[in-house]
């Protein structure tokens, strides 16, 4: 991606957020006792302290994940939606891993993570091998099959893996050995973000400085032409399913062995892992630009969890900066009033602006 | 065993079916609609749950029609903002499909609080109406069958009778009228029509506005009968499931109708099976609808292809 369009798709992605939050302003005025206070909230509340900090440190660790994640079908033009049930998935089987005799010994985060990685990589495979064997549709299947895992996840939690007498919906604290390390003592500043940063750069790497990404992109592209030029397109298609099922797994992993948690509870991904899909569209799929986008919407997300805490404007509102954000930056908007300006400018110095226009081309 | 087989054969749990499937098969015909115009409708989920908080909140205030009807209006309306979106704003179908569901599962919660003074959960405190059932009392008197006719007919949401007359109309419209074939044929191949003069956008938005409706019915359905009261994220993946519905009833609506029953007899018998079996946890037995869309679709989605690569050997 050249500098210009970067800038034209930065530009975009700000003036949607822009709208958004206008919007979200009218809807605040509109339900709040005290809209001033809610607003204030929303936009400066992660800033507040060490331990809002380390909550939005936090969420984009996690955001970066299932932003990269949906990136990697997106990019291959599947719309597999299955993140949630391979996060659900990636987090039992860290747990199980945390909660064995192993999870006390030194290996036990990257066995975990491994543990995770594969559960969630055989999830993701399913929709892909049903779509390129029988056809069936991806978006139809991963979303059924987050509705089994997150149902089988809290069966087993609540019924096997809790303490048993106590009815708690959560298992026992995994040992220390287990739980991600804290970068920043006393925070949640852990080992999640750099997981989070290195795996951008894998799939970077993959996506664009090896032949299977090559591949992939090319069958995201226009399929039938890589049919053509020999490549076939539906193993790439489930091979990218299954890639992008580890990464929901690994993120499961960074879930539960995450300072946050540190346990594995029923419901635990909060709803985060669908919101990779407003990350990969604003990213425009490039892993590259996903940790920048998850770096602002995850401050959006903590201030809009601490307008729901502090103020009398509940949480769900950020729903509706979401679905713009995403109709906005989706579609062929364009940022107001440029053309407007384009036009203004012609008008002024007609001839400059055509000999430039010329020299461009 | 026996347990199950003599519930599965009695007149409640073909009630139970009839009310489970009645949201399904208006969601189903929806995303038939528009599937069959070439726009993938993935928003069924969202409209659903929009239209049944809207008919919920409709219901305190006015008799059931005007909540159904305006739980009718509230999916044509997320339908035309997908239109729009779609076709004037040349955004992804299926990306505006999934802002409309996110909006609907946060934005029914936010709204759900306001209507309720800070309740999130559910509008238990919020005193809704239901959509009458349809009682047929001079079938009882009909010698022999007569008691086993009223068992069977009576007592049905009155949407449940609309829904079989939708079933019908939407097929009389799809292949008996020109404008049902204008719909399938901008699906189709939209260069033809276009050529022919047809207004190719102006179906296409047409198709999710009339998807919308069907979708905004069943969620006033689902809150107004099936449960009295809206709760949050009370879809529950319907929506999806009636999407699976379309491609396994073979894109017409009577096949629609048969999956969207076929789902509703797995979802009844999720309902029956926690009295019966105790021993299997409510969890698992919750999995059962999702686990046969996907065992279904892939099902017949094998089939189908086996009949096309069938159909091109027979051309060689």
């Amino acid at each position: 991606m050249n500098l210009a369009s970067f800038g034209r798709e930065a530009g975009r992605a700000a003036a949607a957020l822009v709208i958004a939050l206008i919007v979200a302003y009218v809807v605040v005025l509109v339900t709040s006792q005290d809209p001033g206070a809610a607003f204030t909230t929303l936009l400066t509340a992660p800033l507040s302290s060490n331990r809002t900090l380390g909550l939005w440190v936090d969420d984009i660790a996690k955001l970066t994940l299932t932003g990269l994640a949906f990136s990697l079908v997106f990019q291959a033009r599947q719309f597999s939606m299955g993140v949630q049930g391979q996060v659900y998935v990636g987090g039992l089987f860290a747990a199980l891993v945390a909660i064995s005799p192993m999870g006390a010994t030194p290996i036990a985060i990257p066995l975990s993570m491994l543990a995770a990685m594969a559960a969630g990589a055989a999830y993701g495979f399913i929709p892909g091998y049903a779509k390129a064997r029988f056809g069936a549709s991806e978006i139809v299947s991963s979303l059924m099959l987050n509705y089994i895992a997150i149902r089988v996840v809290n069966y087993l939690v609540r019924a096997h893996l809790a303490p048993p007498g106590t009815g708690q919906l959560m298992t026992e604290p995994f040992p220390p050995t287990a739980v991600f390390p804290a970068i920043i003592p006393g925070t949640r500043f852990d080992l999640g973000i750099v997981i989070a940063l290195v795996s951008v750069v894998i799939v970077w790497f993959v996506l664009y400085r090896t032949s299977w990404g090559l591949k992939l992109r090319l069958v995201g592209h226009n399929p039938k032409f890589a049919e053509y030029s020999g490549i076939r397109a539906s193993a790439i298609m489930v091979s990218a399913m299954t890639a992008s099922g580890a990464i929901g797994g690994l993120l499961g992993a960074v879930f539960v062995q995450g300072r946050a948690f540190g346990k594995l509870a029923i419901d635990f991904d909060g709803n985060l892992a669908f919101e990779g899909i407003l990350i990969a569209i604003v990213a425009r799929s490039r892993p590259l630009a996903v940790p920048f986008v998850a770096l602002f919407y995850g401050y959006l997300r903590q201030g809009a969890q601490l307008m729901g805490i502090r103020t009398d404007v509940p949480t769900e509102m950020i729903s509706v900066v979401q679905a713009v954000i995403i109709l906005l930056v989706a579609s062929s908007f364009t940022v107001p009033g440029r053309k407007a300006l384009a036009r203004l400018l012609r008008r002024d110095e007609a001839p400059a602006g055509a000999a430039a226009g010329v020299a461009q081309k | 065993m026996i347990e199950l087989l003599m519930t599965v054969f009695s007149a409640t749990f073909f009630a139970t079916v009839i009310r489970t499937a009645t949201p399904l098969i208006f969601a189903t015909l929806g995303g038939l609609i528009s599937d069959l115009s070439g726009a993938l409708n993935v928003a069924l989920e969202g409209m659903m749950l929009i239209a049944a908080l809207t008919a919920v909140i409709v219901s305190v205030y006015a008799p059931w029609y005007v909540a159904v009807l305006s739980g009718v209006l509230a999916g044509a309306l997320l339908g035309a903002l997908m239109a729009f979106f779609h076709l004037r704003m040349k955004a992804d179908i299926i990306l505006v499909g999934f802002a409309v569901n996110i909006l609907a599962a946060g934005g029914t919660v936010f709204a759900l609080s306001q209507a309720t003074g800070g309740d999130k959960g559910t509008s238990i405190n919020l005193t809704s109406k239901a959509v009458p059932a349809v009682d047929f009392p001079f079938l009882e008197p009909i010698p022999v069958v007569g008691p086993t006719l009223d068992r069977l007919l009576s007592g049905h949401s009155i949407l449940s009778w609309l829904a079989a007359l939708t079933v019908f109309a939407v097929w009389y419209f799809l292949y008996r009228t020109p404008h049902g074939l204008w719909l399938r044929g901008v699906g189709e191949y939209p260069a033809a029509p276009e050529a022919a003069g047809i207004p190719v956008n102006k179906v296409r938005a047409l198709s999710l506005v009339a998807s919308g409706a069907l979708a905004g019915i069943g969620g006033a359905q689902l809150a107004m009968f099936n449960y009295i009261g809206f709760t949050r994220d009370m879809t529950a993946g319907r929506g999806f499931i009636a999407l699976g519905a379309v491609l396994l009833g073979a894109r017409h609506p009577v096949g629609a109708m048969l999956a969207a029953l076929l789902f509703g007899v797995f979802e009844a018998l999720s309902i029956v099976m926690p009295n019966l079996f105790n021993w299997i946890p409510g969890e698992l037995i919750q999995t059962i609808p999702f686990a046969v869309t996907i065992l279904a679709l892939i099902l017949f989605s094998y089939r189908s292809q086996r009949a096309r690569q069938l159909k091109t050997l027979s051309k060689i």
